[in-house]
């Protein structure tokens, strides 16, 4: 035990030493290990975003069935308790043709000229409607093919197209900023791979020397590898903290511009990686380490047989 | 301690660089190696030492049969023959002292135990004086017995020196043979690679001649034939 730290600590020393010695090759590695686990980082913000955007909308969305002026108040309501039965329903509420008006007068409170228009009008232009919410919005789209399949002569309008819309929409926009993301990252993650590999290439040939004198005198193979998967550690870690405080930095420019967008809800960017930390950012440098740590290896077997 | 049994070595089917050859040296002899260049000589010290795989035959290196010796024995071979070479093959940017610990390092020695073996065996080859030195502050000579203190921290039971003098002029190849003697003294197998005649007729021990390959000659108390 004593042995193996003594010969970890000689390990890691010599590692430092590698990735001074060629100190430009190292930062070309850890900036590129930085591009890598910032694009990683940014795809999970993009998810954790459009997440909670679709929760939200999900959440506003109530769906109208507009009734018939002349509907009668036993038909309406056995239409309310046929709804209601429907197994995507959490909710049915009945908005009368007076309520509906005195809420549209709330809305637009500081509107005058449609108070003046209203005025106007001696007929209530508004129609009753029932006001259905969605018990999962998950199942949306069933409610909507089980609204629309209802038969009934007070239904005037039954317009859903909208709320349909707008979720798919923000689905679609998820999706093409997830898939793009996926592939940058994977396409950096390549790039290091590459960068790792040829930066111990580089390693093994400027210290061939010293290499071929450590074979000569018998050293064992964990002092001839060892300070180049060391190296990889080392790189992981440095980027691993670049990126932690680059990336919070910038979350808390990004948290008012999203405080205005998800007003009412309750969404904080920072506070998700905060409390995901560790899985987030642990995972990545543990997987940056791996990856390292098999390129190394990998450039290292090829080479170092000097 | 070291046996051959008709090795060859091929570096392909063309190059035939070891032919059938057959020796054995005992322990705490002093042999000369000699022959042109290109004869083979290096070829056959890097069979000894693991460096290169051995075509057909046996070697035994102190009773060990290293013929089919694994990547993971290497390193244990290597500490048990000390090996030097013409071109000295020191780290520039260390000290003679430094040089010598980074053999004890690599290998995962303790630091008191590096800090009690270099300075002796600095001291064995004369050099305590100058151990603070980089190799370029110092004589071929002295980096030659730099190598020599290096092969000796494990205490190996033999020596290999292929052309230990090749780049030295005649004092100084006098004295880093007379440190081999010295050394042979102590017990150390030692086994001398050159194609330097006087330096083989002065010595007066054992000399195998090598040509094209193949062992031409054993003599117990030899001259350069050649
Ligand atoms: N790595 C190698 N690959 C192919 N041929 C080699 C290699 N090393 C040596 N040889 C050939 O083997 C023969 C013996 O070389 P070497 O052992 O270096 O001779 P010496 O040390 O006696 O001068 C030479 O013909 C040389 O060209
Ligand atoms: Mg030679």
């Amino acid at each position: 035990m004593a042995h193996f730290l003594l010969s970890l600590g000689r390990v890691i020393k010599f590692s430092f030493q590698d990735v001074l010695r060629n100190i430009w090759l190292s930062l070309i590695t850890i900036m590129i290990l930085i591009l890598t686990l910032s694009s990683v980082n940014l795809l999970l913000a993009v998810r954790a975003i459009s997440g909670a955007a679709i929760g939200t909308v999900k959440e506003k969305v109530d769906i109208n069935l507009y009734l018939r002026t002349t509907a009668e108040h036993d038909k309406i309501m056995a239409l309310k308790a046929q709804i209601s039965s429907l197994s995507d329903v959490k909710e049915v509420r009945y908005v009368s043709q007076d309520e509906a008006l005195s809420v549209f007068r709330q809305e637009h409170v500081n509107d005058p000229q449609i108070i003046e228009a209203l005025k106007e009008l001696d007929k209530n232009p508004l129609t009753p409607s029932l006001v259905i919410k969605p018990k999962n919005s998950d199942n949306f789209n069933d409610l909507i093919n089980e609204l629309n399949k209802l038969e009934s002569p007070i239904i005037e309008s039954r317009n859903f197209e909208d709320h349909r819309l707008m979720l798919s929409k923000i689905n679609a926009i998820t999706k093409r900023v997830s898939d793009t993301g996926f592939v940058v990252s994977l396409v950096f993650m390549s790039i290091t791979l590459l960068v790792i590999y040829n930066t111990v290439r580089v390693g093994i040939y400027t210290h061939r020397n010293e290499i071929a004198i450590m074979r000569l005198v018998g050293a064992s193979n964990r002092f001839i590898k060892g300070p180049f998967l060391v190296s990889g550690v080392i790189y992981s870690l440095i980027s691993m903290l670049v990126v932690i405080f680059g990336f919070f930095l910038f979350l808390n420019l990004l948290q008012p511009y999203l405080e205005t967008f998800f007003t009412g809800y309750n969404f904080n960017i920072i506070s998700y990686f905060t409390t995901n930390f560790w899985p987030i950012f642990g995972l990545e440098f543990l997987a940056a380490s791996v990856v390292n740590m098999l390129a190394s290896l990998v450039a290292a077997s090829k080479y170092s047989h000097v | 301690m070291i046996k051959l049994k008709n090795v060859s070595k091929f570096y392909d089917p063309n190059v035939v660089a070891i032919d059938d050859i057959s020796f054995h040296i005992k322990p705490g002899e002093f042999v000369s190696l000699v022959g042109q260049s290109g004869t083979g000589k290096t070829t056959l010290v890097k069979l000894l030492i693991g460096e290169e795989r051995i075509s057909r035959g046996e070697i035994f290196v102190g009773g060990w049969n290293i013929t089919k010796i694994g990547q993971s024995d290497i390193p244990y071979l290597r500490r048990q023959i000390g090996v030097i070479f013409q071109d000295f093959k020191l780290l520039p940017k260390k000290t003679l002292l430094e040089n010598v610990e980074f053999a004890l390092q690599v290998c995962g020695k303790p630091m008191a135990k590096i800090k009690k073996i270099a300075p002796q065996v600095i001291k064995i080859v004369g050099l305590e004086n100058k151990m603070h030195r980089y190799p370029h502050e110092v004589s071929g000579g002295e980096k030659q017995r730099t190598a020599i203190a290096r092969s000796l921290v494990y205490q190996p039971k033999i020596l290999l020196a292929d052309e230990p003098t090749g780049n030295l002029d005649s004092i100084n190849a006098k004295e880093i043979i007379d440190l081999l003697l010295k050394i042979n003294s102590f017990g150390t197998t030692v086994v001398l690679v050159t194609h330097n005649r006087d330096i083989v007729n002065k010595l007066r021990r054992r000399v195998l001649t090598l040509h094209e390959g193949r062992l031409v000659s054993d003599q117990a108390v030899g001259k350069y034939i050649i």
